[in-house]
């Protein structure tokens, strides 16, 4: 679905990647780890479009994002969702307004107000079997700030299934919570990825949580890949020396 | 040491003010004449008119009360329509003045973000009085006169203060619906919703302003309650005036009550009626949700309020035709033209004209107009500072901070009369207070200095006491922990904690008593306010606009420093939050 062909990002004189060649296919579900500045959302920023790249290409479904005209620049970012590490909710607004907000490009300005003052009756209805999904169903008209940091992210969640994406971009999406908060979510996430066939990319911190749910790591440093595989013993260690920031092993 | 030099600098400035005004102490005791008018006018408060004093008006005008419910409504009429007008203005010019719904950076959107900008400052550096001056003089009396003469300031306010908020506003959830695909204006939404309850709270804080301000345009002849005021005390009917003065606080406080209450619900959200049912359905789920009748029933009152704002009264007044006041709108263009040049036609007579009336009056009064506002906020800082520590609500009461101290409860009853003090010191209006008091004084700047550190005081004191009362560094408990009086806990660990915001608080301050400052003169005493009022009644139009222009010049300019150096104390300070209203909107301007 995705592939990075020498991809360089600098912003200013700082490089955030380094000739970056990856390939990440439709379905799959990939780890990014390593530790912070490796350039995990400098990498996520790319695939949607985001951010341009300095140097490279990155090609989605075949074509180069730098290709792409506005309209369907747009167009295909409504098939890819993201889950930023503030989850990006609007703090103010309920449950269900927010989840609306992930049909934004189908729904335009006066359909998003509209899903906001009046919403119809059958996406309420829609939006719960959603929330039920995620498990808080019965959230679907609290105020997102009256709720807790483990059912903000599921309402981060929910809003980026109702895009009914081809691929979710999620940056740490898990850094604020308890480790029993974290892995609940990832399985989560993970398993709904797998149900609906999505593909999956998502940085994390933590490589037991990686290990656990993912089958592709890769992990960054200074902007480069310095692994990429299964999780498997043979490479384990390298990956924890990554989480603490310490020197590859020969 | 920053802090040293910062009240020997505010010390020296509020002495050479004084001197500049030209005010020395012995003004301050009142003449003869002056006490036995402060004497018979404070004890007149006591017992307000219940009917006319005028025994002869009582047969033949309007009930007594009629007339004050009258005036009353007019003073919320002309406030709620110029808001609805205002907030027009203020939406657009916030949504353009602000880079929150840009698709991506571009040099035009720059350009437009500036002179929205640049156009907004311009429009509030017009007092509302002067732009109501404006108006009757070019059109006449009309309430669309008086309306647009607030609306306009208020707009740009409005815009000023929203497209701040907008940019300051959490931006995540927009570039999440960008990421999503959605255009450049869908995506704002998440942002302009995001910061609703701070936009709305800020509207409502407006409102409040605008009842004040409603009642002040009645000193130029707009029929709210501030006209039957100067009437009453022309007249010489003091029990009169305070009726009508009870019934403007009445108003004042229940939309400052009103405004709070509705603030508050905004930012902290309506919980859910009963607990939530994991099993419900989505129709059981919805009557469950939390809302508030309260709300519901605030937003049809407004609503209210504007419809018969606007329908129920003849806008632009039954003593003028349409051609009488297209022929006003003509004779005051030409006159606006300096005068030399009506005269001979030749623009370059212009620079003669004004530097004349420049050297005559207008350095001298714009010198004063500046040490008139800076030494009026410089005592309201003072004066609220000092009170702090017996007003502020975590201070004066019996375990402060939650710590038990000796001595609470006189302290208590001692911080709930000054609290309550500022909450009338806050909703008198400047310009009544000055009215005030220059009949108790006599024609001096003190009356001036007073009235504007009296109103301000009041504001600083409620911002102050929120700085105190929030204060959470723990640092207070620690000292009161150890014995510390409240008195060196506040001078130990509360001030000097809380310095920044303060000053940055008092530099929102300044800037508004600048702009307060250029239009108290019109009471009669020297700034360019006399010379603004001296011109109007000598039909000079063009004088009047040339101290119209440079009042503007003045606020603007102060407005400008006040930007750049709360901006620097913003970047200088640990604990000064961003954003126009420093998280207090409530009393910003």
């Amino acid at each position: 679905m995705f592939q990075l062909q020498s991809v360089s990002l600098h912003y200013g004189g700082v490089v955030a990647l380094d000739s970056l060649d990856l390939e990440l296919s439709a379905g799959e579900q990939v780890c990014l780890i390593g530790p912070s500045g490796a350039g995990k959302s400098s990498l996520l920023g790319l695939l949607n479009g985001r951010t341009s790249a300095s140097q490279g290409e990155v090609l989605v479904e075949g074509t180069s994002f730098s290709k792409l005209s506005r309209k369907v620049l747009r167009a295909v970012r409504s098939r890819i969702a993201w889950v930023p590490q503030d989850l990006g909710l609007v703090s103010s607004l309920r449950v269900h307004q927010n989840v609306a907000c992930g049909r934004v490009a189908e729904k335009g300005f006066w359909g998003l107000l509209r899903s906001f003052l009046w919403m119809s009756a059958q996406e309420k209805r829609e939006i719960h079997e959603l929330l039920k999904r995620v498990g808080i169903e019965e959230k679907i008209f609290v105020r997102v700030d009256h709720l807790s940091g483990g059912q903000q992210q599921r309402v981060a969640l929910a809003r980026a299934l109702y895009q009914k994406p081809q691929a979710i971009l999620a940056d740490e999406p898990v850094s604020a919570v308890d480790p029993e908060r974290a892995r609940d979510l990832v399985a989560l996430l993970t398993s709904l990825a797998k149900e609906e066939g999505i593909t999956l990319i998502m940085s994390l911190h933590d490589v037991a949580l990686a290990r656990q749910f993912f089958d592709r790591v890769v992990g960054l440093r200074e902007g480069r890949v310095v692994f990429d595989g299964r999780a498997d013993e043979a490479g384990v260690k390298n990956l924890y020396r990554l989480e603490k920031s310490l020197p590859e092993m020969p | 040491m920053r802090r040293r030099w910062f009240l020997l600098g505010g010390l020296v400035l509020f002495f050479l003010g004084l001197r500049v005004l030209d005010v020395g102490l012995g003004e301050l005791i009142p003449s003869e004449g002056g006490r036995q008018l402060a004497g018979e006018f404070f004890a007149a408060a006591f017992q307000p008119a219940l009917d006319y004093e005028d025994v002869s008006i009582r047969e033949v005008g309007e009930p007594f009360f009629s007339k004050v419910g009258k005036a009353a409504w007019l003073t919320v009429k002309y406030a709620v329509v110029a808001m609805s007008l205002a907030l027009v203005l203020g939406v657009a010019g916030g949504i353009l003045g602000s880079r929150s719904w840009w698709n991506r950076p571009s040099r035009a959107l720059e350009a437009l973000r500036l002179f929205i900008r640049l156009l907004a400052t311009a429009l509030r550096s017009v007092h509302e009085l002067i732009w109501a001056i404006l108006f009757l003089a070019a059109v006449g009396t009309s309430p669309v006169a008086a309306m647009l003469a607030m609306a306009l300031p208020y707009g740009g306010t409005l815009a000023k203060v929203f497209s701040e908020l907008l940019d300051e506003a959490n931006q995540s959830p927009a570039k999440v619906m960008q990421s999503a695909g959605g255009s450049g204006m869908a995506s704002f939404l998440g942002t302009a919703v995001g910061a609703m309850p701070d936009l709305l709270t800020y509207a409502m804080y407006r409102l409040e302003c605008a009842v004040r301000s409603s009642a002040v345009l009645g000193f130029v002849g707009v029929p709210t309650l501030g006209y039957e005021i100067k009437v009453s005390f022309e007249d010489g009917h003091y029990r009169e005036i305070w009726t009508f003065v009870f019934a403007l606080l009445v108003i004042v406080l229940f939309f400052e009550w009103w405004g709070g209450r509705i603030r508050k619900m905004l930012v902290t959200g309506v919980p859910s009626r009963t607990k939530l049912e994991a099993g419900a359905s989505v129709a059981r789920l919805w009557q469950q949700r939390g809302t508030s009748l309260f709300l519901r029933v605030s937003g049809a009152l407004i609503v209210a309020l504007v419809s018969a704002g606007w329908l129920l009264e003849d806008r632009w007044g039954a003593g003028l035709s349409a051609a009488q006041r297209w022929e006003n709108l003509q004779r005051f263009g030409k006159e606006l033209v300096p005068y030399p040049v009506q005269e001979s036609g030749d623009w370059s007579k212009v620079w003669g004209w004004l530097g004349q009336l420049m050297r005559e009056e207008g350095w001298e009064a714009i010198w004063r107009t500046f040490h008139l506002g800076t030494a009026a906020v410089l005592l309201a800082g003072a004066v609220a500072l000092m009170g702090l520590v017996w007003s502020s609500r975590s201070l004066a009461t019996i375990e402060p901070r939650g710590i038990p101290v000796a001595g609470g409860r006189v302290r208590r009853l001692f911080g709930q009369a000054l609290r309550l003090l500022a909450v009338l010191a806050r909703s008198a209006p400047e310009y009544l207070l000055a009215f005030l008091l220059l009949q108790i004084f006599g024609p001096t700047m003190w009356a001036l200095i007073f009235a504007l550190a009296i109103h301000n005081s009041g504001i600083l004191s409620r911002l102050g006491g929120e700085v105190v009362d929030n204060n959470d560094s723990g640092a207070a408990e620690m000292m009161l922990s150890s014995g510390a009086s409240r008195e060196a806990c506040f001078l130990g660990a509360l001030l000097p904690e809380g310095f920044n915001r303060m000053v940055l608080f008092l530099f929102y301050r300044w800037e508004t008593c600048i702009r307060e400052a250029t239009i108290l003169g019109m009471l009669g005493v020297g700034s360019l306010g006399f010379l603004i009022s001296e011109a109007r009644v000598s039909f000079y139009y063009d004088e009047l606009l040339l101290w119209v222009v440079l009042g503007a010049s003045l606020v603007f300019v102060g407005d400008l420093a006040s930007d750049f150096v709360r901006a620097k104390l913003r970047a200088g300070g640990q604990a000064v939050p961003a954003g126009p209203a420093c998280g207090l909107p409530t009393v910003n301007q």
